[in-house]
């Protein structure tokens, strides 16, 4: 990576994401406190500064909903692509939503008291024995602290510095901050006087989440089980195991030892995949050392070049040379050890989204 | 009332601390460990509210890169 850090990167694609997405959430806000009154009960008037923590918390619970079920719908469905590539503003606007509602919670309700208000949120209810009383308050703290920390560690640094590994572990911990908001929301607002409109939104949200990713599950499940299959039924035909896709690098070559003198070049260029000898034709120059460039493999000792999918120098030239049949199953590469005959055209395997 | 108010000072300090390896980290650290970031200086405020987060998690990053390099990453 030696791309510079920017703030933030802003493209066509993103403005427009980020542009739906702020309007969405303005106007859930706007229907939630300026529309939907209208329809309640008079008897019970909600005050304002309740009904936007209300508004902020349920906005913010959604938005965390729809968080949790991009993932699982572009691994079903390709079309949600492009709802993945921004997820992370979506992420940071929930936290900046979610502290919205909990800025109201604590002025609304702890800033009268004479105590610090923080001190007074985390003391004025220390059940935590009892479900029915709960101090669910101490959820909600723990899903803004996730979601802070992830908020704030969402730039491409922290990827690179952390490392994807530690960074993708750290950023699982949204689950957590989605079980705990389940529970904030269970053992305290529906713990009261249930509205049956948000009790419904709540429960439709956990079996949305949890049955996409279990379904995701099932379907990936059942791809590596046939991958596996078609594996091993190409294999019992002779076919050998290349290695994998990420391997190789974009224009290079793998070099897979057949025998002491047979040696197959297995290029990787233009979303494609071609496999020649690697032996020059002419002094056995190695070819899987060479570079690729318009779909021809230069051999670095003298410069002879080939065409990948059909071993052929480029006309004025004859030279010829073997190629061999390629498979790629899931991001595995298999070989066809058989060697076809020199100059043999042999379509190229595409990558297409194994990629 | 007294556990709460323990809390709050523990965070108050792990903030506080977390401001420290911040400041040493974005004038010190990061252009030894992170190439991309050299010459880069816009986008480093952006990381004080992260790192004051999961302070331990950075300089622990810090050293495992000053010591191994990039066959750390
Ligand atoms: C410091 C953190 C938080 C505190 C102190 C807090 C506190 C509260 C309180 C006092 C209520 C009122 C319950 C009632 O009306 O009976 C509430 C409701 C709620 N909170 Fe939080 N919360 C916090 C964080 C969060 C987060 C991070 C989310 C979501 C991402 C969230 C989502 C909700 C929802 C959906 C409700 C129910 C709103 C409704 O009744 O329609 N809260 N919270
Ligand atoms: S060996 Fe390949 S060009 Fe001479």
């Amino acid at each position: 990576m030696s791309v510079q850090y920017t703030p933030v990167i802003w493209n066509r694609n993103k403005i427009f994401y980020d542009a739906v997405l702020l309007i969405a959430v303005v106007l859930y806000l706007y229907i939630y406190i300026r529309v939907a009154p209208g329809f309640e009960d008079v008897t019970k008037p909600i005050d304002g500064a309740i009904l936007r923590m209300r508004a902020f918390g349920s906005c913010a619970f959604l938005m965390l909903t729809v968080i949790l079920c991009i993932g699982p719908l572009a691994r079903l469905d390709r079309r949600f692509l492009p709802l993945l590539y921004n997820r992370r503003h979506f992420g940071v606007m929930t936290a900046g939503i979610a502290a919205v509602h909990a800025n109201y919670v604590l002025t609304w309700y702890y800033n009268f008291s004479p105590t610090d208000k923080y001190v007074a949120l985390l003391s004025s209810n220390t059940n935590y024995g009892q479900i029915l009383g709960f101090p669910f308050e101490t959820l909600g703290i723990v899903a803004l602290l996730i979601l802070f920390v992830l908020a704030a560690t969402s730039h491409d640094f922290w990827l690179s510095f952390l490392g994807a590994p530690i960074w993708k572990a750290l950023h699982m911990f949204i689950y957590a901050a989605y079980a705990c908001v389940v529970l904030h929301v269970a053992l305290g607002a529906l713990q009261g006087a249930g509205d049956p409109i948000f009790t419904s939104v709540v429960a439709a949200s956990v079996v949305l989440v949890s049955g996409l990713h279990f379904a995701t599950g099932r379907m990936e499940a059942r791809r590596d089980r046939g991958e596996e299959t078609a594996k091993a039924s190409l294999q019992e035909k002779g076919w050998l195991v290349a290695g994998e896709l990420d391997e190789i690098d974009d224009d290079c070559a793998k070099v897979v030892t057949l025998s002491d003198d047979e040696r197959v070049a297995i290029f990787k260029y233009d979303g494609k995949l071609s496999a020649i000898t690697n032996a020059c034709a002419h002094q056995n120059g190695p070819l899987g050392e060479g570079k690729v460039l318009w779909g021809c493999i230069t051999c670095p000792w003298h410069g002879y070049q080939y065409n990948l999918s059909d071993g052929r120098a480029p006309a004025p030239f004859t030279e010829k040379i073997s190629t061999y049949r390629l498979k790629l199953i899931g991001s595995t590469i298999l070989l066809d050890p058989n060697a076809l005959p020199p100059g043999t055209h042999v379509d190229p395997v595409e990558i297409g989204e194994a990629a | 009332m007294q556990t709460a108010e323990l809390l709050l000072e523990l965070g108050r300090w792990y903030l506080m601390a977390g401001g420290v390896v911040a400041a040493a980290f974005l004038v010190f650290g990061i252009d030894r460990v992170e190439p991309s970031a050299r010459g880069s200086y816009a986008f480093r405020p952006l990381l004080i509210p992260g790192i004051c987060l999961i302070w331990p998690l950075v300089l622990y990053r810090w050293f495992t890169l000053e010591k191994h390099g990039e066959d750390a990453r």
